[in-house]
């Protein structure tokens, strides 16, 4: 047997589970997004999308939650992947574990943590009101704020990993080369760091945005009823409204949208130049 | 005319936790001279190279580049050029946008900078790679790049550290030559790192032999090679044999030592002053050994022995002659007949009293 045939072959066990049960469903819901309630096909569950602003609104704002969701993690995830490149190996598998620990908890725990922390009666509220910063107790929750806050700490290890992948592979002395021919600290990153990390933002980028998007224990627990996004109006329709087929349709709508804007991204970014400097 | 000392070195001293690294580092380089950092592995080159360039710091003493004291100045204020082991080009930057990398941040004008990456790019023989990114050029090729990349700065001190270190033997000497070249050409003070004593005799004006973060010697090409100043840099610029003796007798011809192999050895007048009985150590070195299959003479500097080993470098061979509790190694050129010699025949191996170095033994 060639040896391309047998490594084929080993994919097989996860073929199978992911036609199982990934793709057999996902057709299976394609197909009832284009049903009506006596199964003939309409496209009424599409168009509904297009006629009632209220769904637009909703698709924009997870698109923006999602935005702000990669700008955060993207800035505090940077310095982070910074320290663990020119880290020792073992330091690096220090802050790698930390980074990686919360999740061993569940999402809804540690939701429910920032909760505590986050709201009027909270330990942000209570400090600022006690030190004379503000009257008011701040909004933090169930506002678009709440949402990309637990997003972050949702989502931040994987652009860590991803920034931090990428610097692993730059070569130390490509800014000692740059400092030794006149560039100062802020120009070197700038021109040598932050372009040859492009392959990890554009990882990390899409990886958290996808999530973001999809995300919905975060956004019901953090967002509350003011703050709804694509995933939460999916499942409401599914589970309370009964309401199969537009749910379906919602959810289609949410991967097409998600799947065109990381293609259009990505296609912005790999030019020409990054590829012939990128590909292996 | 007074000469002009581009860089100097005073006291230099570099810790690294406890483990003294570079000790009591003295060193003036003349402008445009080139000068060789040789030593084994670890011996402090990189690290001494370093300072000079600004990512270290001296723990101790005083650097000078052009008169100006250095200490604590970052490298990026230096204006230094630097050519590293790895070759270190951007890759996401063509070989024209690598070389005027520096000259961007000088602020040089678009025309002038495209006319100096133009010229600098005939200077080191590679006018047609501009558009190319460095993965697209050969070790070679990407070493001449990194030379440009540093030369087109015009910098007051070029550092080269191991820059032939990653390529083919065949490679390293035409990029040796085109080295030595280059310097003529434009005359920039170097400071060039190598553990490779061919590359250090055959560029530099002087050569500073380091060991274990010590300098041994300073000297010229010439002065490392016949008159080393202690047993490290004899032996570390070449091989050699070493036999160990007595003094038994000095007159105005030079010296008389009897090893402890029972050979008698005559040397030429020493640097060194030596007296009688002192136990001392003699050198030869095998390219200054002539073999014969009879005697020439039958005083000093004679050894009769068997042929052994002898492996076939191309040149020359290089065999080994055991004679008694001695074992010769000779480097016999190609054009001698006796390299034709079989292994097991006896052979007489002569050397000239010039050719002798003697050394007192008590050291190390
Ligand atoms: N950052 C550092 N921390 C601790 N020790 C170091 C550090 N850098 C170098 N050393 C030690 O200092 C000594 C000199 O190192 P250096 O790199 O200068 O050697 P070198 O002469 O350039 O050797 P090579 O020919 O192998 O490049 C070595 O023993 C090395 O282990
Ligand atoms: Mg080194």
């Amino acid at each position: 047997m060639n040896k391309r045939l047998s490594i084929t072959l080993l994919t097989a066990p996860a073929m199978i589970v992911l036609l199982g049960v990934f793709i057999l469903p996902m057709l299976l819901m394609l197909m009832l997004s284009f049903q009506d309630d006596n199964q003939a096909f309409t496209l009424k569950n599409y168009a509904l999308f297009i006629q009632d602003s209220f769904y637009l609104e909703i698709l924009w704002r997870t698109i923006r939650v999602s935005l702000w969701t990669v700008l955060a993690t993207l800035l505090l995830g940077f310095p982070v992947a910074m320290y663990m490149a020119q880290a020792s190996g073992k330091m690096r598998g220090i802050v790698t574990m930390f980074i990686l620990a919360p999740h061993l908890i569940s999402v809804v725990i540690r939701n429910f943590g920032w909760v505590v922390v986050l709201g009027e009666k909270g330990w942000i509220n209570e400090t600022l009101m006690k030190l004379g910063l503000i009257e008011q107790p701040l909004r933090l929750l169930y506002n678009e704020l709440g949402v990309v806050i637990g997003l972050t700490d949702s989502f931040i290890a994987y652009m860590v990993l991803a920034l931090a992948t990428s610097m692993y592979a730059i070569d130390p002395s490509l800014s000692k080369a740059a400092s030794i021919l006149g560039a100062s600290r802020a120009r070197t990153f700038f021109t040598v760091t932050l372009p040859l990390t492009l392959p990890g933002i554009i990882a990390g980028t899409t990886l958290v945005f996808s999530l973001s998007m999809s995300a919905f224990v975060t956004p019901a627990l953090m967002g509350g009823t003011s703050v709804k996004v694509m995933p939460v109006i999916a499942y409401e329709q599914i589970m309370a409204t009964l309401n199969w087929p537009l749910g379906a349709a919602l959810a289609f709508l949410l991967l097409g949208s998600t799947i065109l804007l990381v293609t259009l991204y990505t296609k912005l970014i790999e030019t020409k130049r990054y590829k012939e400097v990128f590909a292996s | 005319m007074s000469k002009v000392i581009d860089v100097e070195l005073r006291g230099i001293i570099k810790k690294f936790q406890n483990n003294v690294v570079v000790q009591d580092f003295n060193l003036q380089v003349e402008q445009g001279e080139f000068i060789a950092f040789l030593g084994p592995s670890g011996c402090g080159k990189t690290t001494t190279l370093n300072m000079i360039a600004g990512f270290l710091d001296p723990d101790g003493g005083d650097l000078l580049i052009k008169g100006q004291r250095m200490n604590g100045v970052p490298p990026y204020k230096r204006e230094l050029g630097m050519v590293f082991q790895t070759y270190s080009l951007f890759p996401h930057m063509t070989v024209a946008e690598n070389i005027a990398y520096g000259l961007k941040l000088r602020k040089v004008g678009k025309q002038e900078m495209q006319e100096r990456v133009k010229r600098v790019l005939e200077l080191v023989k590679l006018p047609n790679v501009a558009d190319r990114y460095p993965k697209q050029l050969s070790g070679g090729q990407r070493q001449r790049i990194a030379i440009a990349r540093a030369l087109v700065i015009e910098p007051s001190l070029l550092l080269l550290d191991e820059p032939l270190s990653n390529l083919d033997a065949k490679l390293r000497e035409e990029l040796r030559d085109e080295l030595k070249r280059l310097h003529q050409e434009i005359g920039v003070t170097t400071i060039f790192v190598t553990h490779d004593q061919e590359e250090a005799l055959a560029l530099s004006d002087r050569i500073v032999v380091l060991n274990h973060g010590f300098v041994e010697q300073i000297g010229t090409p010439l002065e490392i090679y016949n008159q080393p100043a202690s047993e490290f840099v004899h032996t570390f610029i070449g091989k050699t044999n070493r036999m160990e003796g007595e003094v038994i007798a000095i007159d105005a011809d030079g010296i008389k030592v009897r090893t402890t192999g029972g050979l008698l050895i005559q040397a030429a007048k020493q640097a060194r002053e030596f007296s009688l009985q002192q136990k001392v150590i003699v050198f030869v070195r095998p390219e200054k050994i002539k073999l014969s299959d009879t005697g020439v003479h039958t005083g000093a500097n004679q050894v009769e022995g068997h042929l052994q080993l002898a492996s076939f470098l191309g040149s020359y061979t290089e065999c080994e002659v055991v004679a008694g509790k001695h074992t010769l190694s000779v480097k016999v050129q190609m054009s001698d007949k006796s390299a034709e010699r079989e292994a097991g025949t006896t052979v007489y191996c002569n050397w000239d009293a010039e050719d002798v170095l003697i050394m007192p033994a008590e050291r190390g």
